[in-house]
């Protein structure tokens, strides 16, 4: 079954006991597979693999470049690679970094998991645990903001640029400057909205009344539960397999 | 002139493109309107024309040179324009500095700025509100703002995005006419792209339906 017809409940819950797992565990051999589950939850489940190279493509380089660190700066263990009488990288150091390149993309494809799901859903999941309505609706509401305002800085650059301010040929901190007068702005047609927003939803009776029904409703189906039993009881036999 | 061959573009979140195989061609010394129902596409049209968007499929030539590659700070020597929504081009602490922003990039020496500054202030009648900060003006006074600020700088081509939305009687008809004189006098070449069949009618020489 795809990933994306799962329940969001089950998927936070999968979210959750992932990361936690990933971050109590010490083991390199469990951290792997773990990972090896998410990645083959992630293979099954339908996802665009482009699209997963394209998101995590960045966070990629970053990891490579935490591994290096922790490589460099962990000086635990024996001496592992020498260079002349200096010791570069010690078996401390590569096993640490291992374990934080590992933990570090287990959070990333799960992460990745709670991706292929709708917004929405999620917010409902919140709602199922008792989060008020309000909470939960304004937390939507910040969310669909952020595109918003990306898009409004990106007009404000195009139109700087189009009167004639040149981003290349400036020195970096008159660059800077023009940035931060850039955000003032942006953050002002945010705030701006926000309270537009919200007179224009209590005109239109939001917080009226205690309870606000949804139109989507979420539902456990039995595949959902199939799913989620299974996936649990691998996590639970890799952690006890190899403790 | 500026030529448009072939151009086609979907955003990334629709599946149906939102301007597929369009042609059209602007002359200099020519106000040209652009028309069609909500949309259709236009704004999109002229964000591509800015570079602001890129052309899925199809190229763009401004007298003759391709745009694609070009940067916006290039573009932008070529076609001044303006946004739909005002509030996306105003950034500036007040509205002589807004004004003042391009000429500055020209390379304009002070005393020059404050005379273009304020006879563009003039011409828009926004002389007494020149301390005040763009983002608090009404509507129609953000709009003249965004015209001042983009006729001042003197592009060869200017491409207005509905620039007649929220102007009242006497500022449509003083936009018209100055229109009338970039194009007549500079051979400056003007897209309008507008819902206001008044205007079109009155100070377009040509028509585009898209
Ligand atoms: N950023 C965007 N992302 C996705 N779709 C978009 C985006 N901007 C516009 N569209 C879609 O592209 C189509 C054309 O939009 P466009 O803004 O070019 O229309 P328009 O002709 O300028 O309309 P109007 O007369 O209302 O200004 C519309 O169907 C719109 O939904
Ligand atoms: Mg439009």
């Amino acid at each position: 079954m795809t990933l994306t017809n799962l329940d969001a409940r089950i998927k936070l819950l999968m979210l959750v006991a992932v990361s936690s797992v990933a971050l109590l565990v010490q083991r390199p051999l469990t951290l792997a597979a773990v990972l090896f589950l998410t990645l083959i939850l992630l293979l099954l489940g339908g996802v665009d693999h482009f699209k997963v190279w394209r998101q995590t493509r960045a966070m990629i380089s970053i990891i490579a470049g935490i591994f290096l660190i922790q490589c460099v700066f962990c000086r635990d263990g024996l001496p592992l690679i020498t260079i002349g009488n200096m010791t570069l990288i010690t078996t401390g150091g590569f096993q640490m970094a291992i374990i934080v390149a590992l933990r570090l993309l287990i959070i990333v494809s799960s992460a990745l998991i709670v991706l292929t799901g709708d917004l929405r859903d999620y917010l409902l999941a919140l709602r199922w645990c008792r989060l008020p309505y309000e909470i939960v609706y304004m937390t939507l509401a910040a969310l669909r903001f952020i595109p918003l305002l990306r898009d409004e800085a990106t007009s404000i650059n195009s139109a700087m640029q189009m009167r004639g301010y040149d981003f290349k040929s400036v020195k970096w901190k008159q660059r800077i400057k023009q940035y931060m007068a850039m955000m003032l702005p942006v953050t002002a047609s945010a705030l701006h909205r926000a309270v537009q927003m919200s007179i224009a939803m209590e005109t239109r009776a939001f917080r009226c009344m205690p309870n606000r029904s949804q139109w989507r409703s979420l539902k456990f189906a039995h595949r959902d539960i199939i799913y989620v039993l299974i996936f649990f009881a691998l996590l639970i036999a890799i952690l006890l397999l190899l403790k | 002139m500026i030529e448009i061959n072939n151009i086609t573009y979907t955003y990334a979140n629709n599946h149906l493109p939102a301007i597929a195989e369009f042609c059209a061609v602007f002359n200099k010394g020519e106000i040209a309107a652009v028309t069609g129902k909500n949309g259709c596409g236009k704004t999109t049209l002229s964000k591509l024309i800015t570079g602001i968007l890129r052309p899925s499929s199809g190229c763009i030539l401004i007298d003759g040179e391709n745009i694609t590659g070009m940067s916006l700070f290039n573009i932008g020597q070529r076609i001044g324009y303006i946004w739909q929504n005002p509030n996306r081009q105003l950034f500036c602490p007040t509205v002589a500095e807004e004004i003042g922003f391009g000429l500055r990039n020209k390379g304009l020496t002070e005393a020059n700025i404050m005379v273009e500054t304020y006879r563009y202030l003039e011409m828009f009648r926004l002389s007494a509100k020149k301390e005040a900060h763009p983002l608090l003006l009404s509507l129609g006074e953000k709009q003249r703002l965004a015209l001042a600020a983009v006729l001042s700088l003197g592009a060869p081509y200017l491409l207005l995005d509905e620039p007649t939305v929220g102007l009242d009687v006497r500022c449509r008809r003083l936009l018209g006419t100055e229109l009338r004189k970039l194009a007549e006098q500079q051979n400056c070449g003007v897209i309008v792209i507008s819902h206001e069949q008044d205007f079109v009618r009155r100070f377009c020489a040509r028509e585009v339906v898209m």
